[in-house]
C-alpha cells in the first residue's frame, strides 16, 4: 500500500470569516496531485498550513507520517513550498542562493555542491550561474526558485500557482521538472488556475471550495461525480464548484 | 480634480499633488501614531497662536541678523531639499512604476514630468510647513502680515530643490550609465544632504561647538553676506518684501519651469534605461564548494555580507549616519564646560554601537528579502533570529572597536569597560529590532522607522544607560575631580 504523503483532518482557519472548515485530504505518495478551487477557496491558505507558514484553528496535518503541528521542523525537513512569487534575493546569484538553502536545510556543503552543480545544468541555469538574480526574467526566477525547492530533495513538493506568468517554453521546462519528480516517486501538490495543465498532468485533482472538498479523484472519476463524461476538465469543475439551482 | 479636464496638466498636477499629500499622512503609520501625529500638530498650532496673540502687538525688529539668518536656514534648507527632491525624483524614475501608465497616455511628455516635479515639490514643502505654517500662519494672521512671506520662501525653496535634485539625478545617470545610476545618485543625494553639517566642521570657530547652523550663521554675518544685494533676497522676502518675494518666486518658478521643459527627453530615456538595468555577471568556472557552508550561522552571515556588499548605497547611508553623529561628540567633547574627551569618547562608542547595530539588524531581520524561505526551512525561529544578531553585530564591530582601542592608550581599563559597554548597547539595539521591528523593504532603510515609537524610545534608553554608564566609569578612572577624589580617599 503506498504511503500517504499528505493527511488533513478537520483543518480550520478563519480570519475575519471562515476560510477554511474542517478540511479532510487523503494525498498518496508518487503522485502529482492538482488542488483546484474558485478564487478564494482557500487553496493557498490550507497549503501555507501544510508548509508551517499559517498556523490552523483546528485540525491535524500528517506528511509522510509526521505530525506537522507538533514536529514542524522534522515535516519541514522532508517539505518543499514554492509560492507563486519565487522567494529570492535580487542580490544573490542562483549558485549563492542554492548554498543559502542548503545550508538552512543543513546539508553536507560538498554534497550540496554537486546537487547544486546537476541542478543547474538540468534547468538550463548553469549559464547564468553567477548572474545575480535582479535582472532575471520571471520565468528564470521561477526556475532558480525550483532548484532551491530540490536541492535539499524534498519527499513533498508544495507549489503555488507555478506556472503564472511563464512563457510556453519556460513552463514546459517546469511541468518537465515536476513529472521527473514524480516518476522519481515525489510527491508533488500543484494549485493552478490553468485546468488544462491539471489535465494533463494531474494523476488526481482535489476541487475546494467553501474551504471544503467538494470532489476527488482521477479526473474519469470526476467526470462520473459532475456527470460530464467525455467532457473537459473545465465542465467538470465549472459543474462541481457552481451550486445547483434549487429545483422549481 | 473634477472641475479640471482629465488628461490636462492640471488634472494630472492634482493628481500627484493629492497622492504627495495622502503618503505624508499616511506612510506606514498606524493608526494611533497618525492620532499621535495630529495631536502634537494640533499642539504645534495653539502654541503658533499663542505666540501669535503674544505678539499680535509686538513690533518684529528687522535688524540685519534677521537677514543673515534667514539665509543661513535657507541654505541648509536648499542642500537637504535637494537631497530629498533627488531621492524623490529617483523613486519616481525607479520603483513607483505608475510612468509606464502615464507615457503610455496620450499625454505630453512634458506635462507628465512637470507634474511629477510638482508633487515631488509638494512632498518636500510638506515636511517643513508641518514644522512652520503652524507657528507663522498665526503670527502673521494676528498682526504681522508681512511674515507671510515665509510661505512664499519655503515654496520657493522647494521648487528650486526640485528642478536642481531632478537635473543632479538625470545628470548622474547619463554620466554612469543605467546600472550604476541609483547607487550613485543616493550617495550623492546622502554627501548633499550631510554637505552644510560637514563644510560647517570645517569652519573656524571660536568654541568649536554649536549647530551646523549657527557655524554658516557666524561665517555669513563674517563676510558681510545676507545684507544687502543678492544675498538679502530670502531675507527681505521672508520679512515681506513685496519685489523680493517676486523675485525670489519668479526664479524658482523659472527653474522648475526650466528643469521641465528641457529635462524632458533626459527624463524619458532615464525612464526607458532604468527598465533596462542588467545584472551583474562573472561566470567562474565550476560551481565553487567554497560557497557552501557547514552551519546555519555560517551561512546566514555568508548572505547578510554579501547582501550589504552588493548595495553600496545602503552602506553608504549607513556610515553617514555615523558622520551626522558627530555634531553630538563634538559639542561634548569641545566646550570648556564639556565632558572630558575620554568619557565623551566612552559615550560615543556605545551610541555609535547601538546605532550601527540597530541599522544593520533592521538590515538582517526587519528588512528579510524571503521571510517565507526561513519560516519554511526545518530551523527553529530563535536560533535563525540568533544568528541574524550575531551578523549584525559583526558588521557592526569594525567601527565599534575604533573608539575603545583608541581609549585604552589613555585608560585601559576604560577601554575594557567601554568595550563591554558598547558590546552591551550593542546587543540591546540588536534585541529591540528583533522584537519590535516590523517587516520593511530594504529600499526603505532611508524612512525605516524601528518598529514605531516605543522602540524608538527604548533604543535610546538603551544608548543612554549603557553609554552613560560608560563616561561615568571612564570618568572616574581618568580622575573626575569630585568622584576620583571620593573613589581615591576609599
Amino acid at each position: 500500500m503506498t504511503q500517504s504523503a499528505l493527511r488533513i483532518r478537520g483543518l480550520a482557519k478563519a480570519f475575519d470569516k471562515p476560510v477554511i472548515a474542517g478540511l479532510d485530504l487523503d494525498i498518496a505518495g508518487g503522485q502529482l496531485y492538482a488542488l483546484l478551487g474558485p478564487n478564494g477557496a482557500g487553496k493557498t491558505t490550507t497549503l501555507r498550513m501544510v508548509a508551517g507558514l499559517a498556523k490552523p484553528d483546528t485540525g491535524s496535518i500528517e506528511i509522510f507520517g509526521v505530525d506537522a503541528r507538533h514536529d514542524p521542523l522534522g515535516a519541514k525537513a522532508i517539505t518543499a513550498w514554492l509560492p507563486d512569487e519565487p522567494m529570492l534575493y535580487d542580490k544573490l546569484s542562483p549558485l549563492e542562493y542554492l548554498a543559502f538553502v542548503a545550508g538552512l536545510w543543513r546539508m553536507d556543503p560538498g554534497q550540496a555542491a554537486q546537487e547544486a552543480d546537476r541542478l543547474l545544468h538540468w534547468l538550463d541555469l548553469w549559464e547564468q550561474r553567477d548572474t545575480r538574480c535582479e535582472g532575471f526574467s520571471r520565468g528564470m526566477q521561477q526556475k532558480v526558485a525550483l532548484a532551491g525547492a530540490l536541492i535539499h530533495d524534498p519527499k513533498l513538493l508544495i507549489l503555488d500557482e507555478p506556472l503564472t506568468g511563464l512563457d510556453a517554453s519556460m513552463a514546459r521546462s517546469v511541468k518537465d521538472a515536476l513529472r521527473a519528480q514524480v516518476d522519481a516517486g515525489k510527491t508533488v501538490i500543484v494549485t493552478t488556475h490553468i485546468l488544462e495543465v491539471a489535465e494533463r498532468m494531474a494523476d488526481r485533482i482535489g476541487i475546494i471550495g467553501g474551504g471544503k472538498l467538494l470532489a476527488e479523484g482521477t479526473l474519469d472519476e470526476l467526470r462520473d461525480r459532475a456527470g460530464t463524461e467525455g467532457m473537459t476538465l473545465e465542465d467538470t469543475f465549472i459543474r462541481l464548484t457552481t451550486p445547483s439551482t434549487p429545483a422549481a | 480634480m473634477r472641475q479640471l479636464p482629465p488628461g490636462s496638466f492640471g488634472w494630472l498636477a492634482l493628481n500627484e499633488v493629492r497622492l504627495a499629500v495622502r503618503a505624508r499622512k499616511g506612510a506606514g503609520r498606524t493608526s494611533a501614531t497618525q492620532l499621535i501625529g495630529y495631536l502634537l500638530v494640533a499642539a504645534w498650532v495653539v502654541i503658533g497662536c499663542a505666540i501669535g496673540w503674544g505678539l499680535r502687538d509686538t513690533a518684529i525688529p528687522i535688524v540685519p541678523e534677521v537677514r543673515i539668518a534667514v539665509l543661513a536656514v535657507s541654505i541648509v534648507m536648499l542642500s537637504f531639499m535637494t537631497a530629498q527632491a533627488m531621492l524623490g525624483s529617483q523613486r519616481s524614475l525607479y520603483d513607483v512604476g505608475d510612468l509606464a501608465l502615464l507615457f503610455s497616455a496620450p499625454i505630453r511628455e512634458a506635462n507628465v514630468l512637470l507634474a511629477k516635479m510638482l508633487g515631488i515639490a509638494a512632498t518636500i514643502a510638506l515636511t517643513y510647513a508641518v514644522l512652520l505654517l503652524p507657528i507663522v500662519v498665526p503670527v502673521a494672521a494676528l498682526g504681522h502680515p508681512r511674515l507671510f512671506g515665509l510661505v512664499a520662501l519655503l515654496v520657493a525653496l522647494a521648487l528650486s530643490a526640485t528642478a536642481l535634485g531632478l537635473a543632479l539625478t538625470l545628470a548622474v545617470a547619463t554620466l554612469v550609465g543605467p546600472r550604476a545610476a541609483r547607487t550613485f545618485g543616493q550617495i550623492l543625494a546622502a554627501l548633499l544632504g550631510g554637505a552644510v553639517f560637514l563644510g560647517s566642521q570645517l569652519l573656524p570657530r571660536a568654541d568649536h561647538k554649536g549647530s551646523a547652523m549657527l557655524a554658516l550663521f557666524e561665517r555669513l554675518q563674517t563676510d558681510g553676506v545676507g545684507t544687502r544685494g543678492l544675498s538679502s533676497l530670502p531675507g527681505r522676502a521672508a520679512l515681506g518684501d513685496p519685489l523680493a518675494i517676486a523675485i525670489v518666486l519668479g526664479v524658482a518658478l523659472l527653474l522648475f519651469a526650466g528643469a521641465g521643459l528641457t529635462l524632458q527627453r533626459l527624463f524619458l530615456s532615464g525612464y526607458q534605461d532604468g527598465g533596462n538595468r542588467l545584472s551583474r555577471s562573472k561566470p567562474t568556472g565550476r560551481a565553487s564548494a567554497r560557497l557552501f557552508h557547514p552551519g546555519l550561522t555560517r551561512t546566514i552571515f555568508a548572505k547578510e555580507w554579501r547582501l550589504l556588499a552588493r548595495d553600496p548605497a545602503l552602506a553608504f547611508q549607513i556610515v553617514m549616519r555615523l558622520i551626522y553623529m558627530a555634531p553630538l561628540v563634538l559639542a561634548m567633547a569641545g566646550s570648556r564646560h564639556a565632558v572630558p574627551i575620554p568619557a565623551a569618547i566612552a559615550f560615543a562608542s556605545v551610541l555609535i554601537a547601538s546605532q550601527l547595530v540597530g541599522s544593520f539588524a533592521w538590515l538582517t531581520v526587519s528588512a528579510e528579502d524571503a521571510p517565507d524561505l526561513l519560516a519554511v526551512a526545518p530551523v527553529a525561529k530563535a536560533q535563525i533570529d540568533r544568528a541574524k544578531v550575531l551578523a549584525a553585530l559583526a558588521m557592526a564591530a569594525p567601527f565599534a572597536l575604533v573608539l575603545p582601542i583608541g581609549l585604552a592608550t589613555r585608560t585601559p581599563i576604560g577601554a575594557l569597560i567601554t568595550l563591554v559597554m558598547t558590546g552591551l548597547g550593542g546587543f540591546g539595539a540588536g534585541y529591540v529590532e528583533l522584537k519590535l521591528g516590523k517587516p520593511n523593504p530594504r529600499s526603505s532603510f532611508a524612512r525605516r522607522r524601528q518598529g514605531g515609537f516605543v522602540a524608538g524610545l527604548a533604543s535610546l534608553a538603551i544608548a543612554l544607560v549603557f553609554g552613560g554608564g560608560a563616561a561615568i566609569a571612564v570618568y572616574c578612572l581618568d580622575g573626575g575631580p569630585a568622584l576620583s577624589g571620593l573613589i581615591g580617599q576609599r
